[in-house]
């Protein structure tokens, strides 16, 4: 590389970095400040006085563990469903002709175009009928509803990406359908697939409206606490902040491989 | 194939596990619109609570309140027992038939010193008390003690105009370059309060029946001018104590719970002032925040003992130092306030007890057309101030959609207009 392209080269990646480590940093800054150092201006570069409070109070709030867990199982649900029935569903799009096809393509993002808010009240009613009103698993079922489309859609075009011959080839040597499609397919399709179940998590880990109208007592992290935080003391919203991007940061770290996959970048 | 079904056995089993009804031992669920910030719904559990039965306490912004109210109603399944909201907000809920009458519990604490005239707010036009009073509040102008050097000769901070407001901006961004005084016109600020409550009572004296008056029309010429001295980011504000600890504002109205952080932040900084007067008088509004029982409620003895508990002199007052709503009950302010609140019970009593005082109630009668009320005024003011249309043409063309909406709902009038059979007349 010539000098001059590598000095592209290398404030390129500063400013990339730069781009994503700049708010992380300001954000730490005012979740640990405290109240009046939000407010401050210039920044100091480093906190004065660091400190945790504004962070310890927001993980002592009552029940904030037990929301992070309906969190947790909520999320994990949805991402369970909508794979289940969204993976078959991407698989019959991909490899079978049948009439309505398109049609069915598009009317799948329907359950996307109806406003939460106007189903919100009719939902509640038969939810608190049927015995699912205030549980996680009542949740999860209306996210998978929002998450559904989008694992199906990835996914089918995951499936086209996989030629039909190593199918027909597995068929030839005795596999039946669904073990080709277990052996041969799935292996193939598995980076792709959790992707598109991360995709899901995160669309059950952020989705508010829902989530609050339809739990109580067994409320949502989101729906616990992210609704007031807009109306919270600066410094708390920082501190709520700084501790949603942790886990995300982290995840998406320990997921990178797969999405690496997803874009066709490999990965050492 | 084997480790696919064992896939699909646990997703069903986990399916079922958490699809049981989660047997919790029946807690009380008190569901309010108020104190929703984290760390007041934090001294809500802590402090305010402490002593009452177990409570689990949950916050709802108001459109899922209503859509939640209604919900259990049409199921016929009851999970919330104890609500807390402001008086607007419950008003909807009567039509429907949601709330339980508190007559007996109204009755208990008859001793306790309610003013009457708060009591029978609680009834929300009907023969039944629907409501206990809970907190109240009001809006006031807080002042930073930085802008007073340049308050024009003749004013007095205690006893400002909106004319004098308005010199007073302009003598502050003559001398400083900066537009310092500040209103919550953001998409959740309270500015329809502002427009309702204080400006146009001040001009008309009336809330509704003068909207489209030669009267109004001056008072919003001087708001105009007014506005020319505000901080151009005032449409983004929502909490007025943001950009008066960020040190943009230096003259703000709003909302007593609003402006509390900025207050016990920094006490020896801000003074807190009734808010302006104009033609007819000092208009101001009091916010009532009140408890109900839901009808056919899961806990209804155990939601009268935290009703009777909350109203304890004490809990007021705990209320009154940690969030910053003051007692309905009779409990004076002991004389050893945090500095912050003792600013802020001074403001209030002295927009209260201001001479040419205008009471300007939160709006009575409407029903779920609440948000539509705020609307009018809040169009109206967007179409005067900040599109720069002919002040005469909006009012006028305003005047005829609260009409209608008075019309629809038949709301009779309520203070400062003039009680009125039937619907309040847009004149």
């Amino acid at each position: 590389m010539s000098a001059p392209r590598k000095w592209l080269y290398v404030t390129g990646v500063l400013a990339l970095c730069a781009w994503v480590l700049v708010p992380i940093y300001l954000i730490g800054l005012g979740a640990m400040g405290g109240r009046l150092a939000v407010f401050k201006w210039p920044k100091a570069f480093a906190p004065g006085e660091a400190s945790f409070a504004a962070l310890a109070t927001f993980l002592k709030i009552e029940g904030v563990w037990n929301a992070a867990l309906n969190s947790l199982i909520a999320a994990s649900l949805t991402m369970l469903f909508s794979i289940l029935l969204g993976a078959p569903a991407g698989y019959a799009l991909a490899r079978f002709a049948f009439r309505g096809q398109s049609a069915f393509r598009l009317l799948v993002l329907l359950t996307r175009a109806f406003p939460l808010a106007i189903l919100a009240l009719p939902l509640t009613v038969i939810f608190i009928r049927v015995g699912l009103y205030d549980t996680p698993f009542g949740v999860s079922l209306i996210h998978t509803a929002l998450a559904l489309p989008f694992a199906a859609l990835v996914t089918a075009s995951l499936f086209m990406g996989i030629p039909r011959e190593y199918e027909e080839a597995a068929w030839v040597f005795g596999c039946t359908r669904w073990q080709a499609f277990r052996k041969v397919v799935l292996p193939l399709a598995l980076p792709g697939i959790a992707a598109a179940a991360i995709f899901a998590f995160v669309i059950s880990w952020n989705e508010v409206f829902a989530a609050s109208v339809l739990t109580v007592r067994e409320r949502t992290l989101t729906a616990y606490l992210l609704t007031v935080l807009s109306e919270s003391p600066l410094h708390y919203r920082f501190a709520g902040g700084f501790i949603l991007i942790i886990p995300s940061v982290l995840f998406i770290f320990a997921v990178r491989k797969y999405l690496f996959a997803m874009w066709g970048v490999s990965s050492k | 194939m084997k480790t696919l079904n064992h896939l699909a056995i646990a997703a069903i089993a986990a399916g079922a596990m958490f699809a049981a009804p989660v047997a919790k031992a029946q807690d009380l669920v008190f569901l309010s619109t108020q104190l929703r910030p984290i760390d007041e719904a934090q001294k809500v559990r802590e402090v305010l609570l402490k002593g009452a039965p177990k409570t689990t306490y949950v916050v709802e912004e108001p459109p899922q309140f209503a859509v939640r109210m209604k919900a259990e109603q049409a199921a016929g399944k009851r999970t919330i027992s104890l609500m807390g909201a402001l008086h607007g907000e419950l008003q909807p809920l009567v039509p429907a038939g949601s709330l339980d009458a508190v007559d007996d519990i109204a009755a208990k604490l008859g001793a306790s010193g309610i003013p009457a005239g708060l009591m029978e707010l609680g009834k929300l036009g009907t023969p039944n008390q629907q409501y206990i009073p809970w907190m109240q509040a009001t809006y006031v102008l807080v002042v930073k003690k930085a802008a007073l050097p340049f308050l024009p000769a003749g004013a007095d901070v205690n006893a400002l105009t909106y004319e004098q407001l308005a010199a007073w901006g302009k003598a502050i961004q003559e001398k400083t370059g900066q537009r310092r005084i500040g209103f919550p016109a953001g998409p959740k600020g309270l500015f329809a309060r502002f427009v309702q409550g204080n400006l146009v009572p001040s001009y008309t004296g009336s809330m509704v029946t003068e909207f489209r008056s030669a009267a109004a029309e001056k008072g919003w010429a001087d708001f105009k001018a007014l506005w020319a001295t505000v901080n151009p980011n005032a449409n983004n504000y929502n909490f007025m104590q943001e950009p008066l600890m960020a040190g943009e504002v230096w003259i703000a109205w709003d909302h007593i719970a609003r402006v509390k952080d900025a207050l016990t932040a920094e006490p020896d900084q801000y003074l807190v002032v009734a808010p302006p007067a104009g033609a007819k008088g000092r208009a101001y509004m009091p916010v009532i925040a009140g408890l109900s029982i839901a009808k056919d409620a899961p806990n209804r003895a155990q939601a009268a003992a935290v009703i009777e508990h909350l109203l304890k002199p004490a809990t007021q007052l705990a209320a009154a130092q940690e969030v910053g709503f003051f007692p309905v009950v009779d409990a004076p302010l002991p004389p050893d306030l945090p500095a912050g609140v003792k600013l802020l019970a001074d403001g209030v009593a002295k927009t209260q007890g201001a001479k040419d005082a205008i009471v300007a109630l939160l709006p009575i009668g409407l029903g779920d057309k609440g948000g539509e009320f705020n609307k009018v005024y809040f169009d109206t003011f967007q179409r005067i101030v900040l599109r720069n249309e002919p002040i005469r043409a909006v009012l006028d063309a305003q005047a005829e959609i609260l009409r209608s909406l008075m019309i629809q709902t038949a709301a009779p009038c309520w203070a400062p207009d003039k009680p009125s059979q039937g619907a309040c007349p847009v004149t």
